[in-house]
């Protein structure tokens, strides 16, 4: 991509963001209720809440307060919430680290999973093996997120006690001196349900997307050559066909993203997974507003920016896409 | 004329697309869904113990197991847990195939006027369907409800459509531009036709019974998000759905104690879902001969 285009896609995505950052705001005045009582904790003292006031400039004309809402969210001042007391920007900070290693240890899993399972499936097409996994993968895509959550947790951690029910760390390994080793497998061992989860129901978009893609693959006539040429079975497979069939498995991630993201936020919330959309489901519960907002206004830019990310990846790993 | 062409073309159509053993599995499952859905009415002529929000077994004020008078056990104040599958059936429905309407009605006309005026209109409209397209509507469903709490179900069934509209106008968007370039159009458009009356009266007949075929896809995603906002706990309070039902069992903590509570309303959501990706994926390989050909190997 050349860097003029690259500044060009990046100027859209921050006028993407302004735009929904505005509408946000314009919605947060149409909905009922006072502003000030749903950004300012009533439980604060007088003084507090004066402070938040002025500082997110409740007190002046709308006009004024878009302005300072613009300025607050770039100098990351997203207010207080009311549910803990403390800064939007610390509580945000502190589940980022845990979202971010899920989901990127479970989209990164299923999608080499699924490219290599889906490429099977394709290269085998219409055999046993392929039924039963395009049809696994299927209702892997269609499965209820939180039921399938739920069996799991209701199997393998109850009935079987296998895994813990829901947090990321045993307490009293963490307080107390656990080595690095016993602590690390400990998040390990927290982490498999709710990774088992997330990697499951992707795994199924991927496998599909890669046994659709490989199939129109195998058809080109090159592949024809690659034969005629007398290669043998698994180099056709691996090096001609499914480097390229790969592709279009790069840009879905960025596509599948929003179908993860909802995912992700249901998984958190049935292993209690203290992540970012766990954070935004009890913020809306709790109607604990600012946080709420911050929650959503960093999806939302995550979303614009993995988009950004992927498109040049494809751009980089093919060659023949110009933008 | 047209008429009979279309009858035809859908008669030949459904007899590649029933003989697809995906369609036929897919067929079934929604006519078992439908049974269900149909049932459903016949709950007020049992008694009021049946009603699935507020029948109440007097005998009973918790969860049971499955029983003569309670096929499928009772939930935890009593109600019977069948007669709220049923009904769950019906709102399953109404929910997914009035979100998808209404959002293959936004998305053929959108991809009409995008397709057709090209131009700065196709390039707004098509990049606000890109962006509306990769952002999650749960998350989105869920900001909204903080800000203007609980919505009845139509509002969430208008949300949902107006959030999924994009998918539809891509595909209407590329037919109405193949369509374009045809003679019958240039020939309305020397004879003097509005820009309106060509892509309402020659262009949408034309794209309308592609825009139907993905309206399956829309159905499924219609479905499990609304389920997964009842799960949340945002749901209409006043409607009994799956998801509703799944938000009981976990909430009331007996997720771990009645399995026969908590696996219904979760396998009939993943079947109904499945069913409809199931007959939208058939149709695809109607409408493209390619797949077609590569699916009977």
């Amino acid at each position: 991509m050349k860097p003029g285009v690259f500044l060009v896609k990046l100027l859209e995505i921050a006028l993407i963001f302004f735009i929904i950052l505005t509408l946000l705001f314009f919605l947060f005045r149409l909905s009922p209720g006072d502003p000030v009582s749903k950004m300012v904790d009533p439980m604060l003292t007088p003084e507090d809440m004066d402070h938040l006031i002025s500082q997110m400039g409740l007190d002046r004309p709308v006009w004024e307060q878009y302005l300072i809402y613009v300025k607050n969210f770039f100098t990351g001042r997203f207010g207080v919430s009311f549910h803990y007391g403390e800064p939007v920007k610390d509580i945000i900070k502190q589940r980022l680290g845990w979202t971010i290693l899920l989901f990127t240890t479970s989209t990164v899993m299923a999608a080499f999973a699924g490219v290599y399972l889906g490429k099977i499936a394709a290269w085998k097409k219409n055999s046993r093996l392929d039924n039963i996994m395009s049809i696994s993968a299927l209702v892997c895509y269609t499965l209820f997120i939180p039921w399938f959550a739920l069996l799991l947790l209701w199997g393998l951690g109850y009935q079987l006690n296998l895994f813990p029910l829901g947090g990321v760390l045993t307490p009293e390994l963490w307080v107390g001196a656990g080595s690095f080793v016993a602590k690390a497998l400990d998040l390990a061992h927290h982490m498999v349900l709710p990774l088992m989860t997330l990697f499951i129901i992707n795994l199924g978009s991927y496998l599909l997307l890669m046994r659709s893609s490989m199939l129109s693959v195998l058809q080109e006539d090159y592949i024809i050559t690659a034969r005629a040429k007398g290669l043998g079975e698994t180099v056709i497979r691996d090096k001609h066909a499914a480097k390229n069939a790969a592709l279009p498995v790069i840009t879905s991630v960025g596509l599948n993203l929003a179908f993860s993201i909802n995912g992700g936020a249901l998984t958190e919330q049935i292993f209690t997974w203290p992540g970012i959309g766990r954070e935004l489901i009890f913020a809306v519960s709790n109607n604990d507003y600012p946080l709420a907002q911050a929650c959503f206004l960093l999806i939302a830019l995550v979303v614009l920016v993995a988009n950004l990310i992927v498109d040049l990846l494809y751009a980089w790993v093919d060659p023949r896409i110009t933008y | 004329m047209l008429k009979t062409h279309y009858i035809h073309r859908f008669f030949a159509g459904w007899q590649i697309f029933i003989k697809n053993p995906v369609a036929k599995a897919g067929v079934f499952i929604m006519v078992v869904f439908m049974v269900m859905a149909l049932a459903s009415f016949c709950l007020p002529l049992l008694g009021p113990m049946y009603d699935p929000m507020t029948g109440i077994d007097p005998d009973i004020r918790l969860s049971t197991p499955p029983s003569l008078t309670h096929w499928l056990g009772t939930d935890n104040v009593g109600r019977d847990i069948l007669a709220q599958l049923l009904e769950g059936a019906k709102v399953a429905f109404i929910v997914g195939l009035s979100s998808a309407f209404i959002s293959i009605v936004l998305g053929t006309a959108i991809g009409m006027v995008a397709g057709y005026a090209g131009g700065l209109w196709d390039a707004v409209l098509m990049r606000a369907a890109d962006i509306i397209m990769v952002m999650p509507s749960l998350v989105i469903l869920l900001i909204l409800a903080s800000l203007f709490g609980q919505f009845n179900i139509w509002l969430i069934v208008f949300i949902i459509a107006i959030l999924r509209w994009p998918a539809v106008s891509r595909v209407i968007r590329s037919q109405t531009l193949s369509l374009k370039q045809r003679p019958f159009i240039e020939a309305s458009q020397v004879a003097g036709a509005s820009s309106f009356r060509i892509i309402f009266r020659h262009i949408m007949p034309n794209v309308l019974p592609l825009a139907f075929l993905y309206m399956t896809f829309r159905v499924t995603s219609a479905i499990l998000v609304e389920a997964a906002l009842s799960f949340l706990g945002f749901g209409d309070p006043s409607q009994v759905s799956w998801g509703m039902m799944l938000q009981w069992v976990w909430k009331s903590g007996h997720m771990f104690q009645a399995p026969y509570w908590l696996i219904p309303p979760g396998i009939s959501i993943s079947l109904l879902t499945l069913a409809f990706y199931m007959l939208g994926r058939a149709m695809d390989e109607v409408l493209d001969p390619r797949l077609r050909r590569q699916a009977q190997g």
